[in-house]
This record gives C-alpha cells, structure tokens and sequence, in this order.
C-alpha cells in the first residue's frame, strides 16, 4: 500500500490541556489501582494468587491442553485418518500414516497406521479438533505437561490414546458434552489433582 | 471465417479443428461442466450435467433462433453460428438439479476418499451445486468390490458417466469393464474370472472423475494435496510418455498422464505407472566410494574426494599417455551426455566414447483405438491416436546417440567396446549407467574391469560398481531434470520431482565438478542452451527452453497437431480463489 493510497484514514493525536501535559491525573490514577490491590490483599483478603501445586489450577471448560484421540463405542480409535488436523495444523506437528482398515471393520475404510503429535511443537490453538470431521482428536485440560527429553514428548497413537482413557471420566467427548449437564467440567480438578497424573503420562512412553 | 456466440459475446472460432460446445467455451473462457465426456472416448452424454441453451443465428437475417430445450453441450458442434448460452437461469438450476440427482446415494466419505481435493463431484457441487439435500429415504448402499488385483471399485461413489467401460472398449479394445443391473441398480462390473489385467488399465484411475476406481497401490496414503506434482517424462520405455509425478517428504508416490497429443495422448502404461517405486528403493547408492585411500577396498569418502580422485586418475592415465574411455547410458539425459562427452574428449582428444547396453524387454505393444471399433457414441469429435508401449526400456538411446555422432562421427556399441576394454586396449574407463534395473552384471563387470582404472557413476550397487576405483553416487530418473529424446526423436524436458538424496549428486553437477566448472549447482536449461548452439542436432531449441509438447530434433518443423490443446479434466487443476466476485464461469457466487 502506498503512502498516498485514498483508503487510509489519517488520524491525528487528541490536543491535551494543561493538567493533562502534567500527566498527574494518569500516574495519580495508576497508583490507585496498585494501592487498592495492595489494601484488598493484605487488610481485604482479596488474593488473585494460585498456591500451584500445593492448590491445582482448574482450567476452563475450553481450555486447551495436550491432545487426545477418542475411541468408539466398541473401543476402536474414531480417528479414520483424513489428515484434516495435519492440514490444518499451523505448526505441522501432526504425522499420520494411513492405511486401509480391517476387514472386520465393515463401517470404517480408512484408519490411522500411526498418529504422531509433536506436542512441543504444537501451539495449543485447537485447529485440529475444529477441522475433526468425525470428533476423534480432542484437546483436554492437562495443562501440566512435563517431561525430560524431545522424544518422550512426541506422542504417539497408543500415547494419545491412553490419555482418552485418562481423561473420558471427567471429559466426555465433546459430541456427547453437549447434551451433559453443565459445571460438568469443573471436575477436570479431580483429574489434575490425581498424584499420578503426570508421570502416568511419561509412563506410557 | 466460423464466429461462436457464447454468452452473447462473439469468438472467432480457429481454423481446421473441430470442436464441440465444451471445448469452444473453455477456449474463450466459459467453464461448462461435464463429468463422462472426455475428448478421446466417444461422446454419450449420459451425465446430463454439460446441458446447456443452444442455438443457431440465421446467417442472412441475423435472427437468433434458440433450441427450445437444454441440449447437451458434449453433442453440440461449435460451427458457424452457434449461439452457445452457459450462465442463464434455467441452466443453473439445470445443473443444481443435476448434481442432486448424482449426489442421491453418494456416500459423502470425502474425508477418507482419496480424490477428495481433485474430486469432480466436489467441485461442482460447489460450484455448481445445492448444499441442501432433499433426499430422505435410505441410500443405495453398493460395497467395494476389486476389479483387478491393482484396482478397487467402490461402487457407491459412482456417477455412472462409464468412462471407463468406454476406455476398455474404446482405447485397449479388451472390454473387461461393463455395467451391469439396470436404473438405480446399475453397477460397473468385471466379468466373472476376468479382471481388469490390460497393459493400460491404471488409467481407468485417472480418468475417474470421481473417487470410485482407485488404484490400490496408493490406496489411503497420501492426500491428493499434500502431493507437489512435477511435470517428468516416463523413462521406463523409449515412448516417453508425458506424467506427473506426484512427491511428498521426499518420497514419490504415484505418476499420473500429463497429455501429449504428440506422445503419449492421455495414458500411460501400468509398466510407467508403477516405475515410480524404483526410486523410492532404500538401498539405492547412498555415498561415493574410492579404492585405495584406507588399505585396498573400497572406502566412503566425501564427494570432494571422490571427484578429485576421479579427475586426477583419469588425468594422469591421459599424461602418461593411456587410452581412455567412456560408456555413456541411455538413460543419461540429453545435456548430461554432452557434458560427459565433452569432458573426456577434453582429457584426450582420442579418448573413444561408446554407448552402454539398451535393455530390451518382449516387443513392442501397439493400442490403435480407431473412429469405429467398440465406439457405440458419437465419435464425430474424435480424434484417435495409437500409444505404444516400447521393448526398449531406457528413455534416451536416441538423444546419447546424437551426442555421440557429434562427438565422434559413429556410434560405437556395447558389445564392441566392452570386447575392446577386456582386450586391454584401455588404461582408463568412466562408465555412467543410472539404469533403473542394474545393468552392468557379473561378466560385464570381470570385463569392463581389464582397465586400470574404473570410474563408475551409478545409483544402484552393482557388480560394477564393487570393482571400481571410484564411484560416484548420481541421481535417478527423479532426482534429476533434463531433456530425453524418445523414439520418434522428439526432445522432451523432464523436471526434477525429487532432490539428490543424502551422499549423492546429480550427474550434470557430477559432471561439471569433474571438469572443473565449479561445484555450484547446474541448470541442465544452459547446458541445453549450449547444446543447441554447439551440436546441429539441437539447434532447433532455442534458448535452452523445450516447447510443451516437446520438439522433434534434426528434422524439419512438424505441422501442427489438430486437437492439440492443452487438456486437463477441471477438477484435475487447481481452482484457486476467487478474486472477483464473479466466478470463473462469469457467474455470481452464491
């Protein structure tokens, strides 16, 4: 776009009076705000702070953490391997290998030899689950995601599977969420706070 | 002069072809879509979806006078007159009408269907389609079903446009595809015991315009837009045929016709289709080894070092006055042959060039669908051409062999050379293969190895190669771009559809390292230039670049080619966004 184009609207800076270019008011103002939160912790117990871990954080009911991958009624992954999530994927940590399904498998064609998330290089943004045609990835309320090399955090089919089990208590698949009563999610607090919750994770790898 | 009036505009029609409504509104810019017409089979017109207004003006009175129903356009001539009408009102709903009908019992798996993306129902019902469906009752359900051991028939993505039992009837003449039941029950079938197994019969996939018959081979691996498509020539036979050769992550996954009305027309054979697998192979040349630098045997070393040797060696065997040799292949492209060539006649002038072995495989197969034989429609469009399938199976004998008379005035064969390396007569050799299946075997190698020292450029471990001094690791027929000179002498430009894979380099870079160009990369489009201006041959090329269709060389200029647009089925190309509001066929997106 040139300097000159006819679409750009020029704005010019509000004249300020006197007191104004003081800039009193404005710091005056700021100090007001930092004093009320100073007063309203220490004498109005109003306290923002988490005590995390000793208290664990409950996310929101659309919070995104680590992925997982839905299984069907009968147990089988729901995921049929359209590579959609791949597609949409910002960050290309999505890796699927297609294959042809069982034959037992009379309503599925396609199905997913492996199912590889980077979940180092994800950046959380949820566009896999939005681009899901059929709900199999889902993102949970695991927000607590450590582990202690590159690999163990690349998550593979099993991986991603095992935190579907971890997790359906608490989450239902989002398909069947919207017919559940709400403050459902509230109880993702049970599932973070569960000791075993992180090294569980690593113990899959 | 013909004048065409489509959409109220008038086009002068070009002189000498004959073209049907479709074929005249894309040429002037208006899409009518179609699904089961396509400009080699005969026309049926039983898709209904290329209907359109049609009509002729009165030459002397200038009225227009309008065919009161919607005609098919896949039938309809453009001659003089025609009054084509694409965007109206009744023929959009013509065509939302239309796909509603097609659509009824599709399954709607597009998300594991793998045409999804170059799907013909896809775009037009986007483009020309409804997105509500009337449809209640319970839907056909027609199962998969394997119409040969390489394809798979899922019944219930077809349309019905039987461009396929039209292909088997009409192109190879075998007419193992049929439909078989009648009205909603119709099914595209195979006769009992008798699969769909013709030489040609891949491309039934690809002339689907939906995702019904799928080739097993590729069957749920890739999604069609995942795949960059290079535009290569086949080397697998010396037709060389036109294709596209579709990459991902550094893996080629299939090769689909690109049309060559010259060549190839629309197909390729299932021999070409399936070559792609050859460079895949994990255990192709993955590193460049030389003899003698730790202890006897052969050693990996660098690409630097392996080049050094090889020049050195060659160098000092000229000095002290050694005869030196060089076995070109035919699958050598075009400007790698004359590198090389220039290269060691540069070393020595007297240094004898020949030409490596040329594989040859039974005879040569010839399709010559005509106007008349298994056509049952109307074949007045038509223009037919024969596809050959060659017993020489190595791309370029012909363009090596062009290089090699320039350089030296004859063509010295296989047999003779390697009798005169095993005499002893020469003290060095530099033999490049790149031979998709290894060439040079046992017998060869004990020959080819009385020389003293052996420089091999290879891409797969052979016999040879474990004798030679050094061994340069080249590139294959995908790894590499360059011109191939088929067999009837037509220059074709292959692109590269893969990059040189860990521990190897192209030839042409190879080559240029060797005779001290330097070792940046190199176009094969200059040496092409170069060759056109240094060998006569080639002097018909100009400025390195080879027409589409590609260029006969040494010859005169051919007449042109009647029906020889550029053809790809619509829902092949990319459609693109829409930058205006009006879509590409003139008409407001909804």
């Amino acid at each position: 776009m040139q300097p000159d184009d006819p679409s750009l609207k020029r704005m010019t800076p509000p004249k300020l009076n006197i007191l104004e270019k003081t800039y009193l008011p404005q710091i005056l103002g700021g100090l007001a705000v930092t004093g009320r939160h100073i007063f309203g912790a220490a004498i109005g117990g109003k306290t923002f702070t988490e005590q995390y871990p000793e208290e664990q954080h409950i996310p929101s009911a659309n919070y995104r953490g680590v992925h997982r991958l839905n299984k069907d009624e009968n147990g089988r992954i729901k995921c049929v391997a359209c590579m959609l999530c791949a597609t949409a994927c910002p960050a290309h940590c999505i890796d699927i290998v297609g294959a042809t399904a069982p034959d037992t498998w009379d309503d599925r064609e396609k199905y997913p030899e492996n199912f590889v998330i980077d979940e180092l290089r994800c950046i959380y943004c949820g566009m896999c689950e939005e681009a899901c045609p059929v709900d199999a990835i889902e993102l949970t309320g695991l927000y607590d995601l450590t582990g202690l090399s590159r690999e163990e955090m690349i998550f593979d089919k099993t991986k991603l599977l095992s935190v579907f089990d971890l997790t359906k208590s608490v989450e239902p698949m989002k398909t069947a969420r919207t017919s559940a009563t709400p403050g459902e999610s509230s109880s993702t607090h049970e599932l973070v706070t569960k000791p075993t919750d992180g090294p569980s994770m690593r113990a899959h790898s | 002069m013909a004048t065409i009036i489509i959409n109220g505009t008038e086009h002068t029609l070009p002189e000498g072809e004959k073209l049907n409504a479709i074929q005249a509104a894309k040429l002037f810019g208006h899409e009518i879509p179609y699904y089961c017409w396509h400009p080699a089979l005969s026309v049926v017109a039983n898709c209904r979806m290329c209907e359109i207004e049609v009509g002729s003006k009165d030459p002397k009175t200038g009225e227009i006078k309008m065919v009161p129903k919607l005609v098919p356009g896949c039938q309809t001539p453009a001659k003089d007159g025609t009054v084509l009408v694409t965007d109206s009102e009744k023929v959009s709903v013509h065509q939302k009408m239309i796909m509603e009908y097609l659509l009824i019992n599709h399954p709607l798996d597009c998300p594991v269907c793998d045409q999804a993306g170059q799907c013909g129902l896809q775009d037009y019902s986007y483009e020309y389609g409804q997105a509500a469906h009337r449809f209640v009752e319970e839907r056909i359900v027609n199962p998969r079903k394997d119409v040969s051991d390489a394809i798979q028939l899922n019944q219930d993505r077809c349309i019905m446009c039987t461009r396929c039992v039209r292909f088997t009837r009409e192109i190879t003449g075998s007419g193992e595809l049929n439909v078989i039941n009648r009205g909603n029950h119709a099914e595209i079938d195979i006769f009992p015991g008798q699969p769909l197994d013709n030489p040609l019969a891949g491309n039934v996939v690809d002339l689907c315009p939906v995702g019904a018959l799928l080739d097993k081979d590729f069957l749920h691996k890739q999604r069609f837009w995942f795949l960059s498509k290079h535009d290569s020539i086949c080397t697998r036979c010396s037709t060389g045929c036109n294709i596209a050769a579709e990459e991902n992550r550094g893996q080629l996954w299939r090769f689909r016709a690109r049309y060559n009305p010259k060549v190839n027309d629309y197909w390729i054979c299932d021999e070409g289709r399936s070559s792609y697998k050859s460079a895949n192979e994990p255990n192709l040349l993955s590193a460049m080894f030389a003899r003698g630098v730790a202890g006897g045997g052969l050693t990996q070393v660098g690409v630097e070092q392996a080049t050094t040797l090889a020049r050195e060696g060659l160098q000092r065997m000229a000095r002290e006055g050694g005869a030196i040799a060089g076995i070109l292949s035919p699958f050598l492209t075009v400007e790698e042959a004359y590198v090389m060539s220039a290269y060691l006649k540069g070393i020595s002038s007297s240094a004898v060039l020949a030409l490596g072995p040329i594989p040859s495989m039974g005879s040569d197969q010839t399709f010559t669908p005509d106007k008349i034989a298994g056509r049952n429609g109307d074949t007045s469009f038509l223009v037919p051409r024969p596809f050959t399938i060659h017993a020489e199976k190595c791309p370029n004998r012909m363009g090596v062999e062009a290089i090699l008379s320039h350089f030296q005035g004859e063509v010295i064969d296989y047999a003779a050379i390697s009798a005169r390396v095993a005499s002893g007569e020469f003290r060095a050799l530099f033999v490049a293969s790149d031979a998709i299946d290894p060439a040079y075997m046992e017998d060869d190698a004990a020959k080819l190895r009385r020389s003293d020292f052996l420089v091999v450029m290879d891409t797969t471990v052979t016999p040879l190669a474990r004798l030679a001094d050094v061994v340069l690791a080249g590139a294959t027929f995908a790894e590499k771009a360059g011109s191939y000179v088929n067999f009837q002498g037509r220059l074709q430009y292959s692109e590269a559809a893969l990059p040189p894979r860990d521990g190897s380099l192209p030839d042409l870079d190879l080559l240029a390292i060797l005779s001290g160009k330097g070792t940046a990369p190199i176009h094969s489009r200059t040496i092409l230039a170069e060759v056109a201006t240094v060998v006569p041959a080639f002097s018909i090329v100009t400025e390195g670049k080879v027409p589409e269709f590609g260029v006969i060389i040494g010859g005169t200029p051919e007449p042109a080619t009647v029906g020889a647009f550029p053809y790809t089925d619509p829902w092949l190309t990319p459609r693109g966004d829409h930058p205006t509001e009006s879509g590409p066929n003139g008409r407001k997106q909804p």
